[in-house]
């Protein structure tokens, strides 16, 4: 067998990769979506500071390419704070606060897509503001958010092959290894291109049962 | 009692609200007419504590609206009908009806949910007890709007203009329902423009002209010469006969 030949161990190599690459997405999904989530209730109590804060924040992340972003916390971040962050720490600070600033545009427009005058029989019947949070806005605001959420997280899985440029060990990363010591680009990089297809095609289906699920309960339909 | 003294609202510069005082009294079924954008609604909405008003003083059994240590206190002795029903639309009847004393009341789900069913079945509403908003008519909605606000138990029903998104026919079947309700001794403030309705159930009438209360009789009075003897009334209940 050459060195450059394909061995059983790649598949398990890029399996690996893709194990880092979905630990990667699915942590930054859900500190994305706690953070997003929040900033969007702060939005919709207009809390005095904080909201410009978050919207501020959120506009710079949202229009800014994610590679940048993520320069400026691994280089930056060392250079200037003195604060060494390693590559996973890295990627995770990035991609989180990049879908944390995606996340805040659906959960903003997802709220405020629930009639005010429902919130207002809720008050007048003495509930509190978080109990119409919880039994009022978000189960309608989940309901129309399910959609879009599930098209940026199909986008967002794809944007954690970036991190495979500071050295962390994706599955984009993998595959450029792997691409190096075999030198059969075609090969290796339709697997890895698969490996991304089908993950893709999981999230979609995932998000579409859980969309039925959501509307089901709720019996609204939208237009 | 409810109690509204010399109270004034405004929007931006359109005053709305020009020192209202009137009183409703336990027991008491009192319509509020008046033409469009006299500020019927306004005032209803300022004693439910959904509009801050600018002066004056409202409290429901002495409760005041305007101390929010207060109002809470104060929304559990009105419930509130709506015009447009303002019902939840992720819930079936029978949740949008125990939401409220579950959550604020702290009745258990099961007992909240048994006496949502018993309220609905009183007006004819218990095979529909588990549909969304969206699978019922407008006459039902609202009926489960009503269901909403006397599952709270509360001593005063504000009702802005319940009737008015309703085909005639609908109409009649929440109107009869308020009338059973208003026999029952349920103490009500009702917005309306059902002349004939209002003067059949209610026990005052108090009118309003551009922010004023330009006349607040007995329901007898208002519908004699004394009521005729008011220009703006005589107007106004010729045009709404017309009509
Ligand atoms: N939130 C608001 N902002 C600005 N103006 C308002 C607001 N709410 C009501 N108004 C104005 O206040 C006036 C009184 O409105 P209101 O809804 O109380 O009238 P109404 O007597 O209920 O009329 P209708 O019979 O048509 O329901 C109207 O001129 C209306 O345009
Ligand atoms: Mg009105």
């Amino acid at each position: 067998m050459r060195y450059g030949d394909f061995t059983p161990f790649d598949i398990v190599l890029l399996l690996q990769g893709l194990g880092v690459s979905l630990a990667l997405f699915v942590s930054t999904t859900l500190i994305g979506l706690v953070i997003g989530t929040a900033w969007a209730v702060i939005r919709f109590y207009r809390v005095p500071v904080l909201a410009q804060i978050v919207a501020f924040i959120a506009e710079l992340l949202k229009n800014s390419p994610v590679l940048v972003q993520l320069f400026l916390v691994f280089f930056g971040l060392p250079a200037f704070l003195k604060i060494n962050v390693t590559p996973t720490e890295a990627a995770v600070i990035t991609l989180s606060g990049n879908s944390a600033a995606f996340i805040y545009v659906i959960a903003v427009s997802a709220i405020e897509s629930v009639g005010r005058d429902q919130i207002e029989a809720a008050r007048v019947f003495g509930l509190t503001r978080w109990q119409i949070l919880r039994r009022v806005i978000a189960p309608q605001a989940a309901a129309f958010a399910i959609g879009p959420l599930t098209g940026l997280l199909v986008n967002q899985l794809q944007v954690t092959s970036l991190i495979s440029v500071i050295g962390v060990m994706d599955l984009t990363k993998v595959g450029n290894i792997l691409n190096l010591r075999t030198l059969k680009p075609f090969i290796v990089w339709t697997a890895v291109g698969a490996l991304y297809y089908l993950t893709a095609k999981l999230v979609a289906y995932a998000g579409g049962r859980f969309e039925k699920r959501l509307r089901a309960h709720t019996a609204w339909r939208g237009l | 009692m409810i109690s509204v003294s010399g109270v004034r609202k405004s929007f931006g510069a359109a005053t709305v609200l020009n020192g209202v005082d009137l009183e409703i009294r336990q027991g008491e079924v009192v319509s509020v007419l008046g033409s469009s954008g006299s500020g019927k609604s306004t005032l209803i909405r300022c004693i439910n504590g959904l509009e801050k008003i600018d002066a004056g003083k409202i409290t429901v059994d002495n409760f005041d609206v305007s101390k929010p240590r207060e109002l809470s206190e104060a929304r559990k002795r009105s419930g509130t009908v709506f015009q447009l029903f303002n019902l939840y639309p992720h819930m079936t009847a029978v949740q949008n009806v125990a939401l409220a004393p579950v959550e604020v009341l702290k009745v258990p789900r099961k007992q909240a949910e048994a006496e949502a069913r018993e309220l609905l079945k009183s007006v004819g509403l218990s095979d529909r007890a588990d549909a969304y908003p969206s699978q019922l008519s407008g006459g039902q909605r609202q009926r489960v709007g009503i269901c909403r606000a006397l599952a709270m138990k509360p001593s005063y029903l504000l009702l802005d203009e319940v009737t008015s998104a309703l085909d005639p026919e609908m109409t009649s079947e929440v109107l009869s329902i308020l009338a059973k309700l208003a026999k029952g001794g349920t103490t009500m403030v009702f917005v309306t423009h059902e002349i004939e309705f209002a003067r059949s159930i209610s026990t005052r009438i108090a009118f309003l002209d551009k922010g004023t209360l330009i006349a607040d009789l007995p329901t007898e009075e208002f519908f004699s010469d004394k009521g005729m003897a008011l220009p703006r009334v005589a107007q106004f209940l010729s045009k709404m006969r017309k009509d």
